[in-house]
């Protein structure tokens, strides 16, 4: 019985570091690796949703590494939270977004606050990944 | 595509409530009860927001 909880514990510890990388990928899919099939599709499409509205509304999507402006770094990071679809939409052109467009900022928060929630959504792969949850 | 400020509140915290729930909350009626709250607590208080900023347009 003992064994049998000791090799649960390390298959599930073995799946943490995947689980969190797929739920960094793809919003919801370290949820969906994990068995959890429909907390993983409201991550999906919650986050997604966010993401793609956020998109459409003209939101800025520049990398901004570096100290020297601190909120934009911040910005930057939280908007990288989303993993693939916020570099697929770089790479697509939707990079710059627009200015001047009366739902610039909104689509900002959008994408940013939908980053957030990736890391929160992370963090609770991870912990059903070890057995916390 | 939004151009409202109401909706684009409105869609924004609908979805946002509903991750919330989804993480912190186990069973569904309680993710509901949940959602439901968070997502009367983010329109009211920007509401509420929105008129204390009113006299301060600048």
């Amino acid at each position: 019985m003992e064994k049998e909880r000791v090799i649960v514990a390390e298959r599930r510890a073995g799946a943490a570091l995947p689980a969190c990388l797929f739920a960094w990928l793809v919003p919801g899919a370290g949820h969906l690796y994990l068995g959890r099939v429909g907390k993983g599709l409201v991550f999906l499409g919650c986050i997604g949703a966010l993401f793609v509205l956020g998109v459409a509304m003209d939101a800025g999507l520049q990398m901004h590494l570096g100290f020297d402006d601190p909120l934009a770094f911040l910005r930057s990071l939280a908007q990288m939270a989303l993993g693939a679809p916020y570099f697929l939409a770089r790479a697509m052109g939707f990079e710059a977004g627009r200015v001047t467009s009366v739902t610039y900022e909104y689509g900002n928060t959008f994408t940013e606050v939908g980053g957030l929630l990736n890391i929160l959504v992370i963090l609770d792969a991870y912990d059903v990944a070890v057995g916390r949850k | 595509m939004i151009g409202s400020h109401l909706l684009a509140l409105l869609v924004f915290s609908a979805l946002a409530s509903v991750v919330f729930a989804t993480l912190l909350r186990e069973d569904q009626k309680n993710r509901v009860r949940f959602a439901l709250m968070t997502f009367g607590a983010f329109v009211l208080s920007a509401i509420v927001v929105g008129w204390l900023m009113f006299p301060f347009p600048d």
